[in-house]
This record gives structure tokens, C-alpha cells and sequence, in this order.
């Protein structure tokens, strides 16, 4: 007899990114397989393939039943039995419960809606996760838990045969995880294969039947749940990549140039404090959405704070928005480059210099064309970055060349404290090298770092200390040479382990 | 908050508009003022039910003005040139609308073009069509049949009027009791969460564009019932006064929000103002300014209602 | 529902009456964007100012539909008399019609209506232009000599009455006469065109008439390409370019017509209609030369 879902080579390719390289996957009637990995490992995206939301590359095949399939979209997978939670809510706010549950798939009676059948239906559904939601309601009323519930009662009433659930219980309560379980147990029990992405081992532990762990795009760890343990897990999560492309050359902190001292913002950050001092790199881990980019963007004063303070070089900041962190010494370079970062049809020119233009480079109220030229050939030289001229778009420029630009453009207003955003996020080995020199040499010259980044290799590496965020607040700090990548891994999902 | 002024925000301000209007003149609120400003509106308010579904999934269609012109246009040279029964006119006048109103469709589903580009595309298309069928002068001639609809009253009640109560009340069920209600809304709300539920964008795009481009038709076959005539000039800036009306009746331009009881009475706001300020002989000129205050403060609203002035909005992580 | 109507109730008796003692005119425009109809609503406030009486002016802003929709407002106001200036005569018919059901008098200015019962028209007197032009022409060519005449669009009123208006007064003087008529459809391109070949088969031409600005420019125009001199041009309308012409000697002279006068002209018809005068159907409106200063 064939397997319920068989997924053989699959690949996809994203501009810059090769996001599945050849995965294979299967799942056998009433299975609870589990999907673990690091993020960007690869995991949403094979359930995307899955679930017809993006089309696979050329050459890999989906089997369910044993029959090929070439879904044209998510109505064809959900016609075919498969049911796919996502992990952002996927609700219109403004239709009520029970039109979300039925989206696509009205109750009619003639050709119109059969409303009071809906609204039945629904309430059984939710009542079944146990949970009392007046189906009535819009959905943009509800939590994000009830929100999640509702995801889920959506999946549960089609008739599945496949369910994949895209961390479902980031936002659930331990009662409604709990349900969840149940639910889900029913299903197995009623033959439906379960899909399961989650960051919480425990989790993991208690309900998978097999697991598969992905890292960068291929699978690194296969087996029944009885053949791993928390940390052998995580190390099919996290590699044996230890290597450093660049050796830090560490030297003693100086005084404290940044303290951060409980600032939090509802539903978002909660009592985050830490301290930055001179010639440190301070490591920022975690998930995403655990917290991270949040800090750095209340810092800088994009997102208002609710609470606690923060004090630059001395003095308090107001946070009042990025133009007094500027003034004050303080940069962020934002993590997508692309969108935040850059002025991607400018010149390198234009952009490398566009923030001393609020301070120097003029003759009177004017832009001084040559010191303007000057400094951007200055700026291209001292990162080495690779172009023909300072004319060049920075859209045609790699992305280590990009970030190098953007970096450029930060320290243009010779900062004291940098806060770097995923630095190496889609650039090339080499050009992360000269990334990582670039920060060893500011560091060195007395600037402190904090580097934001979901590359564990890269975090280990080149931090002095590291914090790890989870639920928005600083879940455990290490020191450089107490951190591991388990150790850290295991505080970013949740696996009990506290450091220093 | 934001549903109490969909459903009762409008209605308000027409209370308020129409209250305002017969304090300075009575005549406002006679019965047969009323039933004038129901036949001055209807065209309008036709338009404006179209425009509903398109800005329900998040669109704009700019186009409504000239393909007025264009089905007034059509059906009247199939009555009085080629000689056809009005029925048959009419059905063909409405017929050029839905094309109008496919290409629309087709622009933005397939072309990949933004609502607004696609319908200012069909916008110069559908009025340059327009005034080349007709060499720039107007149609005459019309059978009775043709222009009854647009013209005559039953008792004191103008046809037209029934025609757009009709017309509404067939949109209202469509919206409010067909699958199409829901779809429509989840387009404009969360296009990626319709996608999800396999809901067809290209299929509802059609759909919208087609109503709307059909409401415009009978909307340019009514106004040439109105005028005897068909006016290859008829409808310029229609596109700006329906948007008005739907949003004024507590339709949001993101999409997602929205009835067609508000774009009723959104019309009817329009239609009040527009006879008062004429009864009251306010200068056109500054009745082309207050007309646009109206839009800027209805636009201001829906924003408001959106959370879109709040200090300190969330970021959606 | 209750309290509102209760509200329209209160406000209906708080209200002041609409109508006072004097009457009330009701004018539309076709557009007030063109100084010809700025010109035309003026003249008729100031002789509403002058007979005393209240004069609404609206604005169909070159829509039909505004237009239609501006009479009936006018209707449901019940003013003793709509002047209409229409944007189209066959789609202010119906708006005239309503207005004949509640019987309130019509008056039409400058452009008339396609149907419908029109108390009286007020227009410019074409065929007082065409006298005026044939009488202007022959004084300047020494009551001597051979003239052309450029004709409209055939059929079209405008055409006909300047064309009945100059042959009439110019039959008056023997020794002028019309070597050529031919029509040039109110267009400058035909209007040089018809001029060429007309100077090809006449060696001897003295003055030309026009029933446009138009033509007779296009004819100017063709003149001085073939190094005709000594004719004397007159044109119709009083377009900018024609006035310019004038004063720059190329044209002699352009009938002008007079805004203000037929919008004046309106509301005292009107007034006098309210006082019991019985009216012409047509009521023309004189027309003035313009020549060089």
C-alpha cells in the first residue's frame, strides 16, 4: 500500500535563494509527523509546495495516494483533501467567524447562503476545540488566540485527509493547546495525517509519532521519536558548523555606551534589559517574532515604547523617533535591506551618503556635488565594495555588496553604537567574511555592535555575549565560550535551559 | 466603532445634511422635491452600486463616466441608425458596458496592472469610442420605448427611481445571501487569506468589474432616457461622485467594509446636496468646492474609522 | 423613523416661506467657463436689477444632465419664468416638457429647443447681421464692384438667415454684384480651399462676405498666398482671431454678437410677459460691426 503523501525531490528556488533543495517527505494514514529546523530552514515553504500556495521547481513529484498531483493553487490542494494552517493568520477581519470557516466553500440553500446552517456548524467546529466563540463575531475582534482557533476549526471543516499546521500554538494558551491535542488525536485516530511545524520540542516530544528535522533547504535527521533526544535534535538543527569565517580578535570591554533598562510595549516586548559597552559585539538570538527586531526598532525610536528607559553614551534618550538616535550616535541598519535599508534604484553615491547629508557635505545651504563624490569614493573603498563606479544602482550590486553600502551609509555619521539586522542574510560566503572584518575593525576602534542575526554560526562566532529572546523578553544570556549552539537553540524554543 | 458608522455613521449625515438644507429653504423636504431629487440621483446612485462591489475587493473603477456614455451611445445608434427595438437597443447599449467593464477586468487580472492605471486606461478608450461613433454630436430621435424608463413617472414616482430601488435591493441580497457577498469581502480584506480559501481573484475581479461596467451601462441608457438623447459628452466626472457616494456611505477604499444600504444613502447625501445648493442658487463654482469638502471629510472619515490618525498604531508583527 | 419624521415636521413649520413678493426668474446657463455666457448672465442680473425683480442663475457646466436637472429644480421651486440657454436643443426638450406640465413659461436664449412649447426665443438676428454686413461691404467698396459670398453649412439656420439677410441688402445697390456663392462650411481649411478656386476663375474681385470668422480667414489667408490685394474681407461672429485681424487691417470689419443684450433682452421679455405682453415667437437680438478703431 502507498503512503497518504509521498513528496519526492522537491526544490524551489527563490531569486538569490535556494529555499528546498531536493526534500523528500512522507506521511502514512493517522501519522503525527513533525517538521522541525532552524528558521529559514525551509519547513514553511515545503508546506507552501504542499498545500499549493507555491508552486515546487521543475523535476520534483507529490504523490497522495500514490497519484501525481499539480495543484494550480489552493482551491485544487483543499478540494484534494488537504488542509494547510498556516503560520500567519490567514482571516479577513472583517467577515464574521462563521463566513471565515465557510470561506470558499458557502453552505447554500438554492444559491443563497444558508447563514443559520453556518453558524450551526461553526459553533459545533469550535465547540469541539472547546471553545466558545460567538460565531457571529468579525474575526478582527478575536485574540490572536481565538484567531488561531478559528484557523483551525477552518481546517477541520473540510474533510482532510492531510493536515499540516504551521505552528499552531505560538499564541495559544496552555487550555487551548491542550484541546488542540485532543482534536488532533481524533483525527489521527479517524486515519488523517498530520503535518506538524513547531519550535517547541516539548511538544514534539509528546505527540510526534516521526520526526524530520530540515536545515538550509535539505534534510539533516529522520526518524521515530524514539530515536532522538532534546539535544540530539537540535543538533541535526543546528550542524556541526562551528566555523568561523572570520576570527575575531577579542579585547576588553570599555565603558557602557548603551543601557537598556525594562522597556516594553504591549503585546510585543515585555522587561527587556541589557547593557552594551565599548568594543563589544553583543549577539542577538531568538525566533522571529520572539522580540528582536522589535528591540532594535523601539531603540532607534521607530515603535513607541510603553515603559522602562534607555540611556546612550550618558544620557537618557527620549526615543522619540530616529532622527534623535542619529544625533545621538546610535544606527540601525534594518534587516531587509531592500524594503528599509536602501534606495535600491539610487546610486551607491546617493545612498552611502544620503545621511551625512543631514549633517556635512554642503557649500551654504547647497550639497556640495564634489566632497559628496569624495566621500562616497572614501566609503567605497574602505568596505571594498565591488562596482564599476559610484554611479552604479544599487540594485545591480550582490547582496554583500548591498549590505556593505547600507553599512556605509550607517557609519556615515560616525555612530557609537551600530545595530546591525541580520548583516549576512543572503550575501555570499566571501563577502560575509569581509562583513564580519568590517565589524571586528569598528569594535576595535571603540564602537559598539549589536548584531541581530538568526545565523547561529555567526552569533557564536563573532559575539562577546549573547541574548536570546523568547515571547518578547530575554529569555537567557551567555558569555562568549559558555554558549553553544544547543545551548542557545534550546533557550530560543523553550527547552528549560538557562545560562548565566 | 467602525461598523456603527457603516451602518448608522451615513445615515446620520444625511439626516444632518437634509435637516441643514430645509432649515434654510422647506422646499428641500416637499414631497415632490423628494421624488425630484430621487430622479436626479438614480443615474448617480446606479453608477454607485457598481462601484460598490469594485471597492469591496479593494478596486476603483474610474471608467463608469464614459462608459455611460459609451452604452447611451451604443443604444441609441442600435435604435434610431439600425432601426432596433428598444429592448433590443438597450440590451446591446448594456452589453458594451459589461465589455468596458471585462477589459477592465482583463487589464488588472492578467495585465497585472493597479485598478486605478487599468479603469484610466478604459476611461480614455470608452469615451475616444464614444465620440468617434458619434462624430462628437448627440444621438436624437429615440423611440418612446427607449427613452420611458429614463423619463416618465408612475404617479409621482420617477421610473428611475424604482429602477435603482430595484437594482439595490438585488445587490443588497446578492451581497448580504449569495456566496458572492463573502468573496467580494474577503478579496478587499485579505486578498492572500481569499486566495488561501481557493477563491479565484482573476473570477472575482470579472465579476466586479463586469456589475460595475453594467450598472454604468443602464446608468448611460437611463440618462439618455432622461435627455431624448444620447450625449457622447454625458458622464464626465461621474467616476469622482460615485466614488463619493460609496464612500460616504461608510464604504471603506481598502475594501472589505461596506453595504449597499450605505451607498444608498450616500447617493442621497449627494443628491440633497446638489438640490439644495441649486435651490438655494450657491454659485456652481462654489458648489464644485464643497463637493469636494464633502469627499475630503468622507475620506478623513474612513481613515479616522481605521485607526489610520491614532499616535501610537501597533505595527503588525 | 418616528422622530424623524416628527423633525421634518418641526422644521417644515420653523421654515420661512420660499417665495416673497416680488417674482422669481429662473436662468440656466450652459456653462459659465466661456466669457460669450459670463457675458450673457450678466447682462441679464443687471436688467433682473434694474426690473426689480429676483433673478436664480444655474449652471449646467456643458452637461446635459446638470442641465436637466438644474430645470427641474427650478420647477419644483416654482419660479414664474425659466430662461434657459440650453447645451443641447434635442436634450433640453423633455426638461421643457415638465416644465409645460407645470405650466411655468419657457423661454429659450441663443440655442433653441428640438420640442416642446417655447414661449419665445431670444437669439441674435442673423439676418440683420447679413444686412449689416452686405451694407458694410458696399459703402467700403464704393457701392462698385464684384463680391463672393462663403455660405455655411447648407441648411443650417445660421447659414440661411446671414446668407438671406446680405443677399437681400445687397441686391439694393446695382452695381454690385455676387460673382460667386459658395459653401465653405463654416470651416477655415474649406473656407481657403473655396477662396483659391474662386480666385483662379474671378481676375476681378472686390470684397467678400463670410458667414463666419473661419472661412473668411481661411479666404484672407488664401489671398495673400495668391498676392491678391484691394479686396475687402468681412467676416461673422467676432472670434479672437478675427478681431485681431481687424485691427491688424487684414479684415475690414466682423459682426459681433452681443451677450449681455440677449441675456438683458431675456429677463425684460420676461418681465413684460409676467405683465401680461403677448410676445413674438422670436425676438431677435441686434448685432454691432466690429472695425478697426
Amino acid at each position: 500500500m502507498s503512503a497518504l503523501l509521498e513528496m519526492r525531490n522537491v526544490h524551489k528556488r527563490y531569486p538569490g535563494v535556494h529555499a528546498l533543495k531536493g526534500i523528500s517527505f512522507s506521511l502514512e494514514e493517522g501519522e503525527f509527523h513533525a517538521l522541525v529546523g532552524e528558521n529559514g530552514a525551509g519547513k514553511s515553504t515545503l508546506i507552501k509546495t504542499l498545500g499549493g500556495v507555491v508552486p515546487p521547481d521543475e523535476g520534483g513529484e507529490i504523490l497522495v495516494r500514490g497519484e501525481r498531483v499539480a495543484w494550480s493553487g489552493p482551491g485544487d490542494a483543499l478540494r484534494a483533501g488537504v488542509g494547510i494552517i498556516h503560520q500567519e493568520l490567514s482571516l479577513a477581519p472583517h467577515l464574521s467567524v462563521a463566513q471565515n470557516i465557510f470561506l470558499g466553500r458557502e453552505l447554500r440553500r438554492g444559491v443563497f447562503v444558508d447563514s443559520r446552517r453556518m453558524r450551526e456548524m461553526a459553533k459545533d467546529l469550535l465547540a469541539h476545540l472547546r471553545c466558545d466563540i460567538d460565531p457571529d463575531r468579525t474575526a478582527g475582534e478575536l485574540s490572536t488566540g481565538e484567531q488561531q482557533l478559528v484557523e483551525i476549526a477552518k481546517a477541520l471543516s473540510q474533510k482532510v485527509s492531510i493536515l499540516a499546521l504551521d505552528e499552531p500554538t505560538s499564541s495559544l494558551s496552555a487550555r487551548e493547546t491542550e484541546n488542540l491535542f485532543r482534536v488532533i488525536d481524533d483525527l489521527k485516530s479517524r486515519g488523517v495525517g498530520i503535518i506538524y511545524i513547531s519550535h517547541r520540542l516539548e511538544e514534539i516530544f509528546a505527540h510526534a509519532d516521526r520526526v524530520t528535522v530540515l536545515r538550509d533547504g535539505e534534510v539533516t535527521g529522520r526518524g521515530a521519536i524514539g530515536d532522538f533526544d532534546p539535544s540530539s535534535m537540535v543538533a541535526c538543527m543546528v550542524g556541526r558548523r562551528v566555523e568561523v569565517l572570520f576570527p575575531r580578535s577579542f579585547r576588553d570591554p570599555g565603558e557602557v555606551l548603551l543601557e537598556v533598562r525594562g522597556i516594553s510595549r504591549r503585546g510585543v516586548l515585555r522587561d527587556v534589559s541589557f547593557e552594551l559597552r565599548e568594543g563589544e559585539i553583543v549577539g542577538v538570538a531568538g525566533l522571529v517574532g520572539s522580540g528582536r527586531t522589535e528591540t532594535a526598532r523601539c531603540l532607534v525610536g521607530l515603535d513607541p515604547v510603553d515603559g522602562g528607559e534607555v540611556n546612550l553614551v550618558g544620557g537618557a534618550l527620549a526615543l522619540r523617533g530616529p532622527r534623535e538616535t542619529l544625533d545621538r550616535g546610535m544606527v540601525l541598519v534594518p534587516e531587509d535591506r531592500k524594503r528599509q535599508g536602501l534606495f535600491l534604484n539610487r546610486s551607491i553615491r546617493d545612498n552611502a551618503t544620503v545621511m551625512e547629508l543631514l549633517h556635512g557635505l554642503r557649500r551654504g545651504p547647497f550639497v556640495d556635488r564634489e566632497k559628496r563624490d569624495e566621500a562616497a569614493r572614501r566609503h567605497v573603498r574602505n568596505f571594498s565594495v565591488k562596482c564599476r563606479d559610484i554611479f552604479d544602482p544599487v540594485f545591480a550590486l550582490s547582496g554583500g555588496n548591498q549590505q556593505k553600502v547600507a553599512i556605509a551609509k550607517g557609519l556615515a555619521v560616525a555612530p557609537r553604537v551600530l545595530i546591525l539586522d541580520e548583516p549576512t542574510r543572503g550575501v555570499d560566503v566571501g563577502a560575509r567574511a569581509e562583513i564580519h572584518e568590517i565589524m571586528n575593525d569598528l569594535v576595535h576602534r571603540g564602537m559598539g555592535i549589536l548584531m541581530i542575526s538568526s545565523d547561529l554560526p555567526e552569533v557564536l562566532g563573532m559575539s562577546d555575549r549573547v541574548l536570546v529572546f523568547r515571547h518578547g523578553g530575554i529569555a537567557a544570556s551567555f558569555d562568549r565560550g559558555d554558549a553553544t549552539g544547543e545551548k542557545v537553540m534550546l533557550a530560543a524554543a523553550g527547552g528549560g535551559v538557562h545560562g548565566g | 466603532m467602525a461598523g456603527k458608522w457603516q451602518r448608522f455613521g451615513s445615515l446620520a449625515v444625511l439626516i444632518v445634511v437634509v435637516v441643514l438644507l430645509a432649515l434654510v429653504d422647506r422646499d428641500v423636504i416637499d414631497p415632490k422635491n423628494v421624488a425630484n431629487v430621487l430622479a436626479q440621483s438614480t443615474v448617480l446612485g446606479v453608477c454607485a452600486v457598481g462601484m460598490t462591489f469594485v471597492i469591496l475587493t479593494g478596486g476603483i473603477d474610474l471608467a463608469v463616466g464614459s462608459v455611460m456614455a459609451l452604452s447611451g451611445v451604443v443604444g441609441a445608434l442600435a435604435n434610431t441608425a439600425m432601426g432596433l427595438p428598444w429592448p433590443l437597443a438597450w440590451a446591446l447599449g448594456l452589453g458594451a458596458g459589461m465589455m468596458a467593464g471585462a477589459l477592465s477586468a482583463a487589464l488588472i487580472a492578467w495585465g497585472r496592472m493597479l485598478p486605478f492605471i487599468a479603469t484610466l486606461c478604459v476611461m480614455a478608450i470608452a469615451r475616444g469610442i464614444t465620440l468617434l461613433m458619434t462624430q462628437g454630436s448627440p444621438v436624437s430621435g429615440l423611440s418612446p420605448g427607449f427613452t420611458h424608463a429614463g423619463w416618465a413617472s408612475w404617479g409621482a414616482v420617477p421610473i428611475t427611481a424604482l429602477i435603482f430601488l430595484l437594482l439595490a435591493t438585488v445587490a443588497w441580497v446578492v451581497l448580504a445571501k449569495t456566496p458572492l457577498g463573502p468573496h467580494v469581502r474577503a478579496q478587499g480584506d485579505n486578498p492572500e487569506a481569499a486566495r488561501l480559501a481557493g477563491l479565484s481573484a482573476p473570477g472575482l475581479t470579472f465579476a466586479v468589474y463586469m456589475t460595475s461596467g453594467f450598472c454604468a451601462g443602464l446608468a448611460g441608457l437611463l440618462m439618455a432616457g432622461r435627455l431624448w438623447s444620447a450625449q457622447p459628452a454625458i458622464g464626465t466626472g461621474m467616476e469622482l461622485d460615485a466614488i463619493s457616494a460609496v464612500v460616504l456611505g461608510g464604504t471603506s477604499l481598502f475594501g472589505g467594509v461596506g453595504s449597499i444600504g450605505g451607498t444608498v444613502t450616500g447617493t442621497l447625501i449627494m443628491g440633497f446636496l446638489d438640490n439644495g445648493l441649486r435651490l438655494q442658487g450657491v454659485a456652481s463654482y462654489v458648489q464644485i468646492s464643497i463637493k469636494g469638502a464633502v469627499f475630503v471629510g468622507a475620506v478623513i472619515l474612513d481613515l479616522a474609522m481605521k485607526g489610520h490618525y491614532s499616535r501610537r498604531r501597533s505595527r503588525d508583527a | 423613523m418616528k422622530k424623524m419624521m416628527a423633525a421634518f415636521a418641526v422644521l417644515w413649520l420653523m421654515a420661512v416661506p420660499a417665495l416673497a413678493d416680488q417674482p422669481v426668474l429662473g436662468l440656466v446657463v450652459s456653462t459659465l467657463n466661456n466669457p460669450f455666457f459670463v457675458s450673457l448672465k450678466q447682462g441679464a442680473e443687471e436688467a433682473a436689477a434694474k426690473a426689480q425683480v429676483s433673478l436664480v442663475v444655474l449652471d449646467a457646466q456643458d452637461d446635459s444632465a446638470k442641465m436637466t436637472a438644474a430645470i427641474e429644480d427650478l420647477i419644483q421651486k416654482k419660479v414664474a419664468v425659466i430662461l434657459v440657454n440650453p447645451t443641447d436643443s434635442d436634450a433640453v426638450t423633455p426638461s421643457i416638457m415638465k416644465a409645460n406640465e407645470a405650466g411655468i413659461p419657457i423661454f429659450t436664449i441663443d440655442r433653441g429647443a428640438s420640442g416642446g412649447k417655447v414661449v419665445c426665443h431670444i437669439a441674435s438676428d442673423n439676418v440683420a447681421g447679413g444686412k449689416m454686413a452686405a451694407e458694410f461691404l458696399a459703402e467700403a467698396i464704393g457701392h462698385k464692384g464684384n463680391v463672393v459670398e462663403l455660405m455655411g453649412i447648407p441648411g443650417t439656420s445660421a447659414a440661411r438667415d446671414r446668407g438671406k439677410g446680405f443677399n437681400d441688402a445687397i441686391a439694393a445697390f446695382a452695381d454690385v454684384k455676387i460673382v460667386a456663392a459658395q459653401a465653405a462650411d463654416f470651416n477655415r481649411d474649406k473656407g481657403l480651399k473655396v477662396f483659391e478656386n474662386i480666385l483662379q476663375a474671378q481676375p476681378e474681385i472686390t470684397g467678400v462676405f463670410a458667414h463666419n470668422d473661419e472661412m473668411i480667414l481661411g479666404a484672407v489667408a488664401a489671398a495673400e498666398a495668391a498676392g491678391r490685394t484691394g479686396i475687402v474681407f468681412v467676416g461673422f461672429d467676432a472670434v479672437d482671431d478675427a478681431v485681431k485681424a481687424v485691427q491688424e487691417g487684414k479684415l475690414a470689419a466682423t459682426v459681433a454678437q452681443q451677450p449681455a443684450l440677449m441675456g438683458s433682452t431675456g429677463v425684460e421679455k420676461a418681465v413684460a410677459f409676467l405683465g401680461g405682453a403677448s410676445l413674438p415667437e422670436f425676438i431677435p437680438v441686434d448685432l454691432k460691426l466690429v472695425v478697426k478703431e
